[in-house]
C-alpha cells in the first residue's frame, strides 16, 4: 500500500474520532500537536486504525509510535 | 541522614569539594566518588541493607544486558518476567507480606477455619519502593527497545544508588539520568546557586511549613473523637498542607542537592494545588510516580482494554490509582485513597475534559472567579482523601470523615486559634504566594532573574523564618514508603 494512501486513511480516522481536521499530515506530527488527541482518543484512534487496515498492534508497537512517520511505518510493516 | 541534619552538612561539604577539586578529571572519577558517597550515605542510614541494594543493582544490571542480547522475543520475555518477579517479589516480601498474610488468615476465618498466626517482623529497607520501581522501569524500557541497556556497571550502580534520590525519589528514568553521567560534568556557578536556592526553599517548606502544620494537625488527629466538626476540618486542612510541604520540600532539596553535582533530576511537584481538575492535579503531584504508573501500568492496561472504549479506560484509571495508593504502603487506607482518586476521574472521562490542561490565570495576576472556585473545590476533594493518608486504619478514617458532618461544623474552633495558627497561616500564604508567582517557572523558587536586592531579601527572610520558626524533624512522611 502506498504511503500517501495510508496517510489519507489515517487522516480519515483522525477526523472521524476527533471531529475536526485542523492538522497537517507530515512525518513529524505528534499527538501533542493535535487538539483532542489525548490518552482516551489515542486508544480509540488505535482501535479504529486496526479496524481500517485489518491489523493488530502489539504493546511494543505502541511504544514505538513517536510521530506520524513512525505510525505509518509500523502500519506498513503489518500489512 | 536527612537533608536537614547537621550530619548531612558534614557529609556533603567534603563530597562537594572533592568532586569539583580533586575528582574533576574525568566522568569515571566523578562517578566513582559519587557512587562511593552514595553507598556510604545508604550504609549510614542502615548498613544491613547495603548488601540488598548491591544485589539489586547487579541483578538488574545483568538482566538488562541479557534481555537485550537475546534475539528471540520469547526468551527476552522470560528474562523480563524474571526481572519483574525479582523486583516485585522484593517489594511484596518487605512491604506487603504481613498485609497479605493477615488478609489470608482473615479469609480463612471467614470460612470458619480458625487458625492464628504471628506477623513476621520484617524491617523495611529504606527507599525500596523508589529504587525497585526505577529498576523495573529500566528493564521494561530495555525490553520495549526504548533504550539500550547500560553496559557500564559503574554508571548503572550510580543510576540506582545516587544519594540525593535513593531514599525518597524522584523515581528517575535511565533515559534521562544515564546520559548525564556519561560525560564529565563541568562546574557551573549558575547551576550550583540555583541548586542552593532550591535547597533553601525545600528546607523552608519542610521545617517551617510542614512541621508547624504538623504541630497543629497532630493533636487533632490524635484525639479526633473529642473534637468538634470544625476542628476536624481544621486538622484535615493543616494535614493536607503538611503532606504537600513535606514531600515537595523533600523533593526540592533532593533536586537541589543533585544540582550541586551538575546532575538534573526530574521535577516531582509542579504547584499541584493550582489545578482546576483532578487530572491536572495528578499531572503535577508526585510526577515521577504518576508518569511511571502512566507509562508502565495505565498505558498497557488501557491498550489491552481498548475495545471496551470508555469503560475500559475507567477500569484502567481506577486500577492504576489503586496501585498508586497501594504503592504507599500495605494498608487498606491507601487502597481506598487510590480508589477515591480513580473515581474522581470518572466525570472527566465522560465529559471528555481529562486531558485539557489549562494553565491557570495565563498572563494575569489573579485567577478568575471560576478558576478560584474550581481550585478550592479540588483542594477540598484532595483534603478529604488525605485523611485516609493520615489515619491509622479505615475505621478511623471513616469515623473521622463522618464526624466532620455535624452541626458543630459551623462552630468556631477557638481552642486552636492561637498565635501558632496565625503565624503558620501567614507562612502558608507566603509559601503559596511565592509558588503562585513562580508557577510557570522550572521550579517553585526560581528567582534567578529578580533584582539583587529582592533576591537577597528573600534569602534573608527565609533564613530568619527557618531559624526562628523552623522545627527540626528527623524524618519525612515519605521515608516510610
Amino acid at each position: 500500500m502506498e504511503v500517501s494512501f495510508i496517510k489519507e486513511k489515517i487522516a480519515g480516522v483522525l477526523t472521524s474520532i476527533l471531529e475536526h481536521d485542523n492538522f497537517e499530515m507530515h512525518d513529524e506530527l505528534t499527538a501533542k500537536d493535535v487538539d483532542g488527541w489525548d490518552s482516551l482518543s489515542h486508544m480509540m484512534i488505535i482501535t479504529k486504525i486496526e479496524e481500517e487496515f485489518s491489523i493488530r498492534f502489539k504493546l511494543r508497537d505502541l511504544n514505538k509510535l513517536k510521530n506520524m512517520g513512525s505510525l505509518v511505518s509500523v502500519i506498513q510493516g503489518k500489512i | 541522614m536527612v537533608f536537614n541534619s547537621f550530619n548531612f552538612v558534614v557529609f556533603i561539604i567534603p563530597v562537594f569539594l572533592l568532586y569539583w577539586l580533586v575528582f574533576k578529571k574525568s566522568a569515571v572519577y566523578q562517578n566513582i566518588l559519587l557512587l562511593g558517597a552514595s553507598l556510604f550515605f545508604y550504609a549510614f542510614a542502615d548498613w544491613r541493607f547495603l548488601i540488598l541494594l548491591v544485589t539489586c543493582i547487579l541483578i538488574n544490571f545483568l538482566l538488562g544486558l541479557r534481555i537485550n542480547s537475546e534475539s528471540n522475543e520469547r526468551k527476552q520475555q522470560v528474562y523480563l518476567y524474571l526481572g519483574v518477579i525479582f523486583n516485585v517479589g522484593l517489594l511484596l516480601y518487605y512491604k506487603y507480606f504481613n498485609f497479605f498474610l493477615e488478609g489470608f488468615y482473615d479469609m480463612l476465618n471467614a470460612f470458619g477455619v480458625t487458625s492464628s498466626h504471628t506477623a513476621l517482623s520484617i524491617l523495611l529497607p529504606l527507599g525500596i519502593s523508589f529504587f525497585t520501581f526505577q529498576n523495573l522501569g529500566y528493564l521494561l524500557d530495555v525490553y520495549n527497545e526504548e533504550i539500550e541497556p547500560n553496559s557500564n556497571v559503574l554508571e548503572f550502580s550510580l543510576f540506582v544508588a545516587f544519594f540525593p534520590k535513593i531514599l525518597s525519589g524522584p523515581i528517575e528514568r535511565a533515559s534521562q539520568f544515564i546520559p548525564q553521567i556519561k560525560t564529565k560534568r563541568d562546574f557551573s556557578y549558575d547551576t550550583t546557586v540555583d541548586g542552593l536556592r532550591q535547597i533553601l526553599w525545600g528546607l523552608f517548606a519542610k521545617v517551617v511549613i510542614a512541621e508547624n502544620c504538623a504541630a497543629l494537625a497532630d493533636p487533632i488527629f490524635n484525639s479526633y473523637q473529642e473534637q468538634s466538626s470544625s476542628a476536624l476540618v481544621f486538622g484535615a486542612f493543616f494535614y493536607a498542607i503538611q503532606l504537600y510541604a513535606d514531600f515537595s520540600g523533600y523533593s526540592n532539596m533532593a533536586i537541589g542537592v543533585s544540582k550541586l553535582f551538575g546532575i538534573q533530576l526530574m521535577r516531582n511537584f509542579a504547584t499541584p494545588f493550582f489545578s482546576t481538575n483532578i487530572a491536572d492535579f495528578w499531572r503535577k503531584w508526585h510526577i515521577s510516580l504518576t508518569t511511571w504508573m502512566m507509562d508502565y501500568v495505565f498505558t498497557p492496561l488501557s491498550f489491552t482494554l481498548r475495545r471496551q472504549q470508555k469503560l475500559g479506560l475507567i477500569v484502567a484509571i481506577v486500577t492504576t490509582f489503586v496501585l498508586v495508593g497501594l504503592w504507599h504502603g500495605a494498608n487498606w487506607t491507601f487502597i481506598v485513597y487510590g480508589l477515591f482518586h480513580g473515581m474522581y476521574f470518572i466525570p472527566l472521562v465522560y465529559s471528555g475534559s481529562m486531558n485539557t490542561s489549562n494553565a491557570i490565570a495565563q498572563g494575569a495576576w489573579f485567577p478568575s472567579i471560576k478558576e478560584s472556585v474550581k481550585m478550592v473545590m479540588l483542594f477540598i476533594l484532595v483534603m478529604f482523601t488525605d485523611i485516609l493518608f493520615r489515619a491509622d486504619n479505615l475505621t478511623m478514617a471513616f469515623d473521622y470523615l463522618q464526624r466532620v458532618f455535624s452541626w458543630s461544623l459551623f462552630s468556631i474552633p477557638w481552642e486552636f486559634l492561637g498565635s501558632t495558627t496565625l503565624f503558620t497561616s501567614l507562612f502558608i500564604l507566603f509559601f503559596f504566594g511565592v509558588e503562585w508567582i513562580n508557577r510557570e517557572k522550572k521550579h517553585d523558587f526560581e528567582v534567578r532573574n529578580y533584582p539583587l536586592l529582592i533576591r537577597w531579601g528573600f534569602y534573608i527572610f527565609l533564613f530568619v523564618l527557618i531559624l526562628f520558626f523552623g522545627k527540626t524533624a528527623e524524618t519525612f512522611i515519605y521515608f516510610q514508603f
